[in-house]
């Protein structure tokens, strides 16, 4: 099992965070949310409810009002006085014409104000008669409150019969005297509570004495509203049937309380949802600016160390991608780290050059030694390479190539080393076992180059210099394009240089003599391109070569002297 | 209790022996006229003008002007016998003026067969009307400075109001015999030339109800007799 990318683990950690503090905002918004709706709809409804207890208590003194311009009904007045004043007489009979008319009174007062019950009552609140829809609950005689409670305000609840009313009394006045009231009676049942409660907007209920007179809300709500407590600061909140309701009370009439309500849960039920819903957006937004976020810095913190990293990797495996890390300036450690690598690279870039120097200076100095073994091809190597670098440069080769080709050309004779002294310094004509002897020095410098790893480029060179295009050269007789191209300038090079040196057995020829020597074995023994290219770099390396080193460039022929 | 207990009785009383009362009043009455009859004198006393609480109003009274002076309550106190036998007299002339919204006198006693007058000294309109069983009438509405008058026949109450200002009312107690009288403000009264004999007195005030006791009168002598209205019952 391998281990996870440094990437993913990043956008993992830095996502999971971000995830987590905005998940536990979240939920700890969303319960404000609740609470906050359910605090504004209860001030909602507590609002509206008080606007309801002003506009109730209007309504109630409109009523008063107009029942009380109602009764100054002469007619009312003329036939109550003289039917009581009739009654408390013995001598006179009562009339029932007087009753009747008192009754029609009635009527029409309970219809005008549209009252549940209009009685006209005597001075001890007796009912004379009466008027509405409940007028028969109240029949003549029937007493209005406790006909003995002197102080008696002009509303009160009162219970008639098994019914339980809510009175308005308006004195009937004659004079400086009270001869008698009207008795608006509101029935406080589910008629008036329906009405209140439509009033209201919400619900409603009236409560006597710890019991639930009427109410619109249903059973088990209703028996839990009978525990309710009248708190001073008005508005309450009371759990019923296990919603919450938010309770005003409207009015306080004696045992008689006037209730609006309204259910908390329902109205914020519709509402909830709805600012849930917004927060949701907004914390999906949040989330993908979390996931572009997290991508952003897991990429940031994570791709110097993915450069660092394929750097390190690209160095072991050898390959040459030594470039120094760029400084991403994302951080100051991982700056700091890179320009570490980065100066351990150019150290070990340096340490790696000087071997190299330190392979080259001993590879050359084993050719040099080479070359010295024999007075006559002292310098030979050096030349060799000079020409072959001259030509490559009239070819147009690339700088690699044309390195390669500097390093190959000093060390194409490095075989050379296993053929004896007497061999290769004898003057005269060799022998075929002799010949043989040298013909294995490429292949020799072949296997002396393999041992070292970063001369393995040059190895064609050194193997295949003797080589010819007609495919009689030596170790493998290639032919023609087979042979690379730079075993083929490097062996018109070494030919050039061995014509035109002085050998123990002969003294050198001119260049000219060479060049039409080279010429005319060219397709057989030479590579054409190669030696075109000779003939075009001549007057330029006459030019450069021989102010630099006049010794090494002593191609002219003359006599070496020890 | 007792008060409505008696008022019973009496009218059950007068509706069974009606006919027969009426034959032996008419020659009582002519025995009367021959002998000469003693005096009754007395006071009446109101403890308590109205018995009712009076429910708080929505609005204050109404007032016009300066509030009118309130009228003695025992100038609505009517005393009279209930059993002599009707007389024949002289019908009397009476007035209840229309002042200030309300009508002065608010009581007037009249034998039977008077006339009463309403002038109107405010300056505005009024009218008078009553709904009393047999003595209904209404005398329209009429200006300022102007007078009406009302003839009544029918002994008992007639109660009379206004239909412009439902707060006015008035009271007339019409008799078909002289023995009544209204008290002075002190709440002294006096009656002349009954007949001798034992007789009820009735003290009467329209809504505090009435007093009834029975008096011996002696020809030529003063009987005393003192009422309080309204009467107290035991416990009360």
């Amino acid at each position: 099992m391998t281990a996870p990318r440094l990437l993913t683990r990043a956008l993992v950690a830095s996502f999971l965070t971000v995830a987590l503090v905005l998940g536990a905002v979240f939920a700890v918004l969303s319960l404000r949310v609740r609470d906050q709706v359910r605090q504004s709809v209860a001030d909602n409804l507590a609002s509206a409810q008080q606007v309801f207890i002003k506009v109730e208590a209007r309504r109630q003194q409109d009523m008063r009002a107009s029942v009380a311009t109602l009764a100054e009904s002469p007619t009312l007045k003329a036939a109550l006085d003289t039917w009581l004043t009739e009654r408390s007489t013995a001598s006179e009979e009562t009339s029932v014409e007087l009753v009747e008319t008192v009754q029609r009174e009635a009527r029409k007062i309970a219809e005008r104000v549209g009252a549940d019950v209009l009685a006209v009552a005597d001075g001890s609140r007796r009912v004379v008669a009466a008027g509405g829809r409940l007028a028969g609950s109240w029949p003549r005689g029937v007493v209005i409150g406790n006909a003995a409670d002197a102080s008696l305000p002009s509303a009160r609840a009162v219970s008639v019969g098994s019914g339980m009313y809510h009175v308005v009394s308006v004195p009937l006045q004659l004079g400086e005297s009270t001869i008698g009231s009207l008795e608006l009676g509101t029935a406080l049942d589910a008629h008036y509570a329906r009405e209140l409660a439509d009033l209201s907007r919400g619900q409603a209920a009236i409560l006597s004495k710890g019991a639930v007179l009427a109410s619109t809300v249903s059973g088990p709500a209703a028996r839990d509203l009978a525990a309710y407590k009248p708190s001073d600061t008005g508005g309450a909140t009371m759990t019923l049937a296990g919603e919450s309701w938010a309770i005003q009370p409207l009015s306080q009439l004696g045992d008689v309380t006037f209730l609006a309500l309204a259910s908390i849960d329902r109205a914020a039920d519709g509402q909830t949802p709805a600012a849930l819903q917004g927060l949701a957006w907004v914390g999906l937004g949040a989330m993908g600016l979390a996931v572009l976020g997290s991508v952003w810095l897991a990429r940031t913190l994570t791709q110097p160390i993915d450069q660092l990293s394929r750097s390190l990797s690209a160095m072991t495996t050898g390959d040459r991608a030594r470039s120094a890390v760029p400084l991403s300036g994302t951080s100051r450690e991982l700056d700091q780290l890179a320009t570490t690598f980065n100066s351990l690279l150019t150290s070990l870039a340096s340490a790696e050059a000087e071997a190299e120097a330190t392979y080259l200076g001993a590879v050359r100095a084993l050719a040099a030694a080479l070359d010295a073994r024999d007075p006559y091809t002292a310098g030979h190597s050096e030349r060799v390479s000079i020409f072959a670098v001259a030509m490559g440069e009239e070819l147009k080769l690339d700088w690699e190539a044309m390195e390669t080709l500097r390093l190959g050309a000093l060390l194409h004779d490095i075989g050379k080393i296993g053929v004896p002294d007497e061999v290769l310094r004898k003057s005269g004509a060799l022998t075929a076992a002799e010949f043989e002897t040298i013909k294995t020095h490429p292949t020799a410098g072949a296997r002396i180059l393999r041992s070292i790893p970063f001369l393995a480029p040059h190895i064609p060179i050194v193997e295949l210099h003797h080589e010819r295009p007609d495919g009689l050269g030596y170790p493998y007789g290639l032919k023609g394009d087979d042979i690379p191209l730079a075993a083929r300038i490097v062996h018109v090079a070494d030919a050039f240089d061995a014509m035109t040196s002085a050998r123990a057995y002969r003294s050198g020829r001119i260049p000219v003599e060479a060049i039409a020597e080279l010429r005319r074995c060219v397709g057989t023994d030479f590579d054409g391109t190669s030696v075109e290219a000779l003939i075009a770099a001549l007057p330029r390396l006459v030019a450069a070569t021989e102010p630099l080193d006049p010794k090494a460039m002593q191609w002219t022929p003359r006599a070496r002297s020890a | 209790m007792m008060l409505r207990a008696s008022v019973a009785v009496v009218v059950a009383l007068t509706l069974c022996v009606g006919p027969a009362a009426s034959a032996y009043a008419r020659r009582y009455a002519s025995e009367l006229r021959r002998q000469s009859g003693g005096r009754v004198t007395g006071t009446v006393k109101l403890t308590l003008a109205n018995s009712a609480p009076s429910p708080a109003g929505v609005y204050e009274r109404r007032a016009v002007g300066p509030r009118p002076r309130a009228q003695p309550e025992i100038k609505s106190v009517v005393i009279f016998f209930s059993d002599l036998p009707a007389t024949k007299n002289a019908p009397m002339q009476a007035s209840i003026a229309q002042k200030d919204e309300q009508f002065a006198p608010h009581l007037v006693a009249v034998t039977a067969g008077s006339k009463v007058a309403f002038p109107n000294e405010d300056p505005f309109f009024h009218n008078v009307f009553s709904l009393s069983r047999g003595a209904g009438f209404n005398l329209g509405r009429y200006p300022s400075g102007s007078s009406r008058s009302q003839t009544f026949t029918r002994p008992g109450m007639v109660k009379v109001f206004c239909e412009i200002h439902s707060h006015m009312s008035a009271v007339i107690r019409v008799f078909e015999h002289g023995w009544f009288t209204v008290p002075n403000e002190d709440g002294t009264f006096a009656i002349d030339n009954v007949p001798p004999g034992d007789h009820t007195v009735v003290a009467w005030h329209e809504r505090i109800g009435e007093r009834r006791d029975r008096v011996t009168i002696r020809a030529g002598a003063d009987t005393q007799i003192n009422f309080t209205l309204p009467v107290l019952e035991p416990g009360q």
